[in-house]
């Protein structure tokens, strides 16, 4: 799963995507609360917990940049899924780092 | 962006504002109260959200006669042998537990929004600062010429979860080869718009797995289109070829009447005879204690502030899910759950200085057509000119691959799993 991320935000980098490139080198720019909001969406899917369940992965504790940069390929429709393209379409810069500040912050469950 | 409440409220002579801040909204009260009528996963959210978020500031009673809660999301995939009852059977005693929400497990019998008391089966009353209702929705048991409440047993909806349900799969299970299966489909609105077609997807999935092919499935609908259309054909066609047969009211010249002594069904083209199981889907409307207080219109259903949930009639009363006019949301367990949030946001920062932020809701349906093949629709939505609108949809199409459909079935299998530790953990 990492591997995959990893691509992703290389993806990203070189498809001009992360037009706030220097954000990567940052920490928790984003608003928490809004972010704790704003995640009631994502929360109908992905589990706070940090359980994967069949087709929908787990999205806490992951390092920021990563998440922002995944949230933005989805954005910017060079991730496929439709529903997350829905979502993420919605979503300003400072909404993404908010999200990534809050589920950033969520503790990833006991590994398996 | 962002409202915040101080701010809104300087200047603001109205009695609410009295009521909120961190001060006691009543004099001698220890605590702000909501009252949530319903526990379905409108109303299980909002409260576990309120209760939730405001770490203890306002005391919420959850007012629901059953003790469990069956979904009517993924009782179609019961239906189709895919789930098991307990499966999508849940109880809320983690809401108790985890956030301290307080259980009623009674019937609320009315709404005294002058006193703003919730009279409840036994006579006692509940006070509220803010009431939220999510009753969902009540069967028009008139609509349907022939048919009624003393019917169901007979030719059973199964558009509430439940004993009905279970009723639906043994009568389904004992339709004999080359028996006829008919549908009455419901007028809109109504709960799940893709709902009946994905029943007669698992049907027809039933029948065919037992062997069942020359069984046939008639459906009589009220509409001429229905969502997913071209979606569900071409999966019938493909897994199900004869066994449906979907009629608009220019093929079946209106329904006129059904009699549940004969399993008859009688429309203006044709007379179908001796079925073996007709599955009556009648028109709906909002829960009878919205209706009974007020709180819907001539549609049958509630009008809403497209900003908050809140009732177009009545400052103190929040209304969500299937009982609402929510624009352009269907009415389905994910809108609930979506628009419970953003109702549960606003009445915090009602009752205590939580920050608002713009409402957003969302939505997504999957439906099975047949196993390891899901189609889904859904978009994001927020209040403009008045009305809940559409921001972005999205709609499966046809002729995916059957690699994308398995994906998309095992995302709807995810999604089941988060929405119930959503709302009842
Ligand atoms: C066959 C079928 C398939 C479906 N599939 C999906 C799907 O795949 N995805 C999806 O998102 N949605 C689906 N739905 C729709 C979904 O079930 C409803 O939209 C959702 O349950 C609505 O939630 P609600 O909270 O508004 O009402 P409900 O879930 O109906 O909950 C209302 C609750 O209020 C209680 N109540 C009513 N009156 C009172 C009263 N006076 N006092 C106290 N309590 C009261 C009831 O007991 C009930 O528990 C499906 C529906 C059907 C029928
Ligand atoms: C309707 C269900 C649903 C909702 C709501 C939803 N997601 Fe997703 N999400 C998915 C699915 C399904 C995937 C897997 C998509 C794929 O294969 O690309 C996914 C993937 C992701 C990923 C990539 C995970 C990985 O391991 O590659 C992130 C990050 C993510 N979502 C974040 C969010 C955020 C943030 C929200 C809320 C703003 C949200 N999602 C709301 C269903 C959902």
């Amino acid at each position: 799963m990492f591997v995959f991320i990893h691509r992703a935000v290389l993806a990203s980098i070189l498809a001009g995507g992360l037009a706030a490139t220097p954000a990567l080198a940052q920490t928790s720019k984003g608003d928490r609360e809004l972010g704790q909001y704003l995640s009631s969406e994502c929360v109908t899917c992905h589990q706070l917990s940090g359980k994967q369940s069949e087709g929908v992965p787990a999205i806490v504790g992951w390092p920021e940049d990563q998440f922002v940069a995944v949230m933005r390929a989805y954005k910017n429709r060079e991730r496929e899924n439709a529903v997350m393209r829905t979502i993420a379409g919605r979503l300003s810069q400072s909404d993404i780092e908010a999200l990534a500040a809050y589920f950033g912050s969520l503790p990833k469950p006991a590994a398996p | 962006m962002i409202i915040d409440r101080r701010r809104l409220l300087v200047g603001s002579a109205s009695l609410g504002a009295a009521t909120l801040l961190a001060a006691p909204p009543v004099l001698g009260q220890a605590k702000p109260r909501v009252v949530v009528i319903g526990g379905g996963p409108g109303g299980a959210t909002a409260a576990k959200y309120i209760a939730k978020d405001s770490k203890g500031a306002i005391e919420v009673t959850l007012v629901e006669p059953a003790k469990q809660f069956v979904t009517c999301f993924h009782s179609n995939l019961y239906l189709g042998g895919f789930r098991d009852l307990a499966s999508i059977t849940h109880s809320y005693d983690k809401l108790a537990a985890n956030y301290g929400v307080k259980l009623n497990h009674q019937t609320a019998r009315a709404i005294d929004r002058d006193k703003k008391e919730v009279v409840l089966e036994d006579g006692s009353r509940l006070p509220y600062d803010r009431l939220v209702v999510s009753p969902g929705i009540d069967l028009k048991y008139d609509s349907v010429p022939g048919w009624g409440r003393e019917h169901e047993e007979t030719m059973p909806h199964a558009w509430k979860a439940g004993p009905q349900t279970a009723l639906l799969r043994k009568r389904l299970e004992a339709v004999p080869d080359g028996g006829l299966v008919v549908m009455i489909a419901p007028p809109n609105p109504y709960r799940c718009p893709p709902g009946p077609y994905e029943r007669i997807s698992m049907m027809a999935h039933v029948l065919k797995s037992a062997g069942k092919t020359k069984a046939k499935i008639v459906v009589i609908d009220a509409k001429e289109t229905f969502s997913k259309q071209a979606l569900f054909q071409e999966g019938w066609n493909k897994h199900y070829p004869g066994m449906v047969e979907w009629m608009g009211p220019k093929i079946h010249e209106g329904l006129k009447s059904v009699d549940p002594r004969t399993n008859t069904v009688v429309t203006g083209f044709e007379t179908f005879k001796d079925a073996a199981l007709v599955n009556v889907i009648p028109a709906q409307t909002a829960g009878r204690i919205a209706l009974d207080s007020g709180l819907a219109n001539q549609t049958g259903f509630c009008p809403i502030l497209p900003e908050n949930m809140k009732s177009a009639s009545d400052p103190n009363i929040y209304v969500l899910g299937d009982a609402t006019i929510a624009g352009d949301m269907p009415k389905s367990g994910f809108s609930a759950n979506s628009q419970a949030k953003v109702a549960a946001m606003a009445i915090r920062g009602e009752l205590t200085d939580a920050r608002v932020f713009p409402a957003r809701y969302a939505n997504t349906c999957w439906s099975l057509l047949a196993p390891d093949d899901t189609v889904k629709i859904g978009g994001s939505y927020e209040a403009k000119d008045g009305r809940i609108a559409a921001v972005e949809t999205f709609v499966s199409k046809t002729g995916e691959t059957a690699e994308l459909r398995k994906e998309t079935q095992a995302e709807n299998m995810g999604w089941y799993a988060g929405i119930i530790a959503d709302v009842f953990t």
